[in-house]
C-alpha cells in the first residue's frame, strides 16, 4: 500500500494481529490488523442502532418555567426548526445526526454480517464506497456536545430535565464512534477481495 | 534510505481503497472510483473554496446567529455577542467551549489551509512532516465547528414557550454552517502528497 499522506510506498502483508502500522516519514495511521475487526463492528453496529432507536423515540430534553413546560424529542427538533421557516437548517441537522450516521450503521450491519458469513455479493463494493463516503459527514459526536453546551446555556434560565432519549443518544455516539474506529479500510477491502477471488474459484 | 513513493513507480492510490493500480487507468480496478495519481487541481479547488468560505464567514458573524423573545422583548444575538453573553453570565467554560468551535477553529483552519496553498504554491521544501500535521489537524477539527449551529437548533427546539420564552435560528446559523461544509469540502480536496512530491524533487 501507499501512504494516504505522503505516497510512500510499504507491504503491510506481514502484520500480526494486534498490530499497528504507520508511515515512518510523516508518521500517518496506515492500518492496523484486528482479527476479530468484523464481529466487533457487526456488534457495535447493533447496539449503537438500538440505542439510537431509544434516543428517537423517548423525550430527549423538557424545559420548564413559571409553570409552562414544553418537551422536546430528536423529531421533534427537526420539525421545530421546519416550522420556524429554516427547512435548510432543518435538513442539513436531521442528515448529519440522525440520516447519515443511521445508514452507515445499517450497511455497515448488512455488510459485516455478510463477511462473517463468508457471503460475497456484487453489490458489496458500490455499497462499501458509499459508506466510506457517507461515514465522514457523520456529526454525532459534535451533536452530543453541542447538547452539554446547550444544558449550560439555559440551565440557569429554567429548569430542564433530562430524558430517557438523552442517555440513548449519548450511548448511541459513543457506539458510532467505536464502530467506525473497528473499520480498517485496508483489512476492510482485503478482505472483501479474498472473498470475491474465493467466489471466483469456487 | 527511505523506498519509492508509489508515485514513482507510475502507481496510483486509490483514496477510497487503496488499492493501489496502474496510474493510466481512469477507475480504481477494485470499486470503481475515479482513481488520480494526485487529486486533479487540488490547488486551485481548494483556494476557491477558502475564497468561498471566507464570503459565508462574513454573514455568519454579521447576523444574529438566534433571536430571543423574551415576554415580547426581542433580542437578536451574534456568533461574538453570545461569548460575551456567556462571560457575563460567569459560565467561562462554555464561553471557551463556544468562542473555541466557532472562532478559533474556522478562522484557524482558513488560516491553516492558506497557509498549505501559499507554501506549495511557493515551493517550499522546509517543515515538510510538520505541514502534513497542520495538514492532518485541519481535516480532524473541521466537524467541531458545527457545534454552535446544534446548540441553536437544540435551543430553538427546546425553548417555545409561546408568549414567554422562545428562540428562533437566526439567518447566521445557516452561512455559517455553510462554512463549516465548505472548509470540510476545501480541506478534502487538498492533496498532502504535493508537499512531499517537492521534498523529493529537491532531494534528487
Amino acid at each position: 500500500m501507499a501512504c494516504p499522506s505522503c505516497d510512500l510506498l510499504y507491504d503491510v502483508a506481514g502484520l500480526r494481529d494486534g498490530e499497528k502500522a504507520s508511515c515512518s516519514r510523516c508518521g500517518d495511521f496506515l492500518t492496523r490488523m484486528r482479527s476479530d475487526g468484523f464481529i466487533k463492528l457487526q456488534s457495535y453496529a447493533i447496539a449503537g442502532l438500538v440505542s439510537l432507536m431509544i434516543g428517537c423515540a423517548f423525550p430527549f430534553l423538557s424545559f420548564k418555567s413559571s409553570g409552562l413546560e414544553s418537551v422536546m424529542t430528536l423529531p421533534q427538533m427537526v420539525i421545530q426548526l421546519y416550522e420556524q421557516g429554516r427547512p435548510d437548517l432543518a435538513f442539513l441537522v436531521a442528515a448529519f445526526i440522525i440520516a447519515l450516521p443511521a445508514a452507515v450503521l445499517v450497511l455497515l450491519l448488512v455488510l459485516s454480517t455478510c463477511i462473517i458469513r463468508q457471503r460475497y455479493y456484487a453489490w458489496m463494493v458500490p455499497v462499501t464506497r458509499l459508506v466510506f463516503h457517507m461515514q465522514s459527514w457523520s456529526m454525532v459526536e459534535v451533536f452530543f456536545i453541542g447538547v452539554l453546551v446547550s444544558l449550560v446555556k439555559i440551565g440557569h434560565m429554567a429548569t430542564v430535565v433530562i430524558g430517557l432519549s438523552f442517555w440513548g443518544y449519548g450511548a448511541f455516539s459513543v457506539l458510532f464512534i467505536f464502530a467506525i474506529a473497528s473499520l480498517d479500510r485496508l483489512q476492510y477491502w482485503n478482505e472483501l477481495d479474498r472473498l470475491a477471488g474465493l467466489q471466483h474459484a469456487g | 534510505m527511505q523506498g519509492d513513493t508509489a508515485a514513482a513507480r507510475h502507481l496510483a492510490s486509490c483514496h477510497l481503497c487503496l488499492k493501489l493500480a496502474d496510474a493510466s487507468l481512469h477507475h480504481c480496478p477494485r470499486c470503481g472510483e475515479p482513481l488520480h495519481l494526485r487529486k486533479s487541481n487540488s490547488l486551485q479547488r481548494t483556494l476557491a473554496l477558502l475564497v468561498t468560505a471566507c464570503v459565508l464567514y462574513i454573514p455568519a458573524n454579521v447576523l444574529p446567529i438566534m433571536i430571543t423573545d423574551q415576554l415580547g422583548s426581542v433580542e437578536p444575538s451574534t456568533i461574538l455577542g453570545g461569548v460575551v453573553l456567556l462571560i457575563d453570565m460567569g459560565s467561562m467554560p462554555i464561553a471557551a467551549v463556544i468562542f473555541i468551535a466557532s472562532v478559533m477553529v474556522p478562522l484557524g483552519k482558513l488560516i491553516a489551509l492558506f497557509y498549505l496553498c501559499w507554501s506549495v504554491s511557493r515551493g517550499r521544501h522546509i517543515n515538510t512532516r510538520q505541514r502534513t500535521v497542520i495538514y492532518r489537524a485541519t481535516e480532524l477539527i473541521g466537524k467541531w465547528s458545527m457545534v454552535d449551529v446544534f446548540v441553536v437548533s437544540i435551543l430553538v427546539a427546546l425553548v417555545h414557550l409561546t408568549g414567554l420564552l422562545v428562540i428562533l435560528p437566526g439567518a447566521a446559523a445557516v452561512a455559517f454552517a455553510g462554512v463549516v461544509i465548505v472548509t470540510i469540502i476545501a480541506a478534502e480536496s487538498f492533496d498532502p502528497r504535493i508537499i512531499w512530491d517537492q521534498q523529493e524533487q529537491t532531494d534528487e
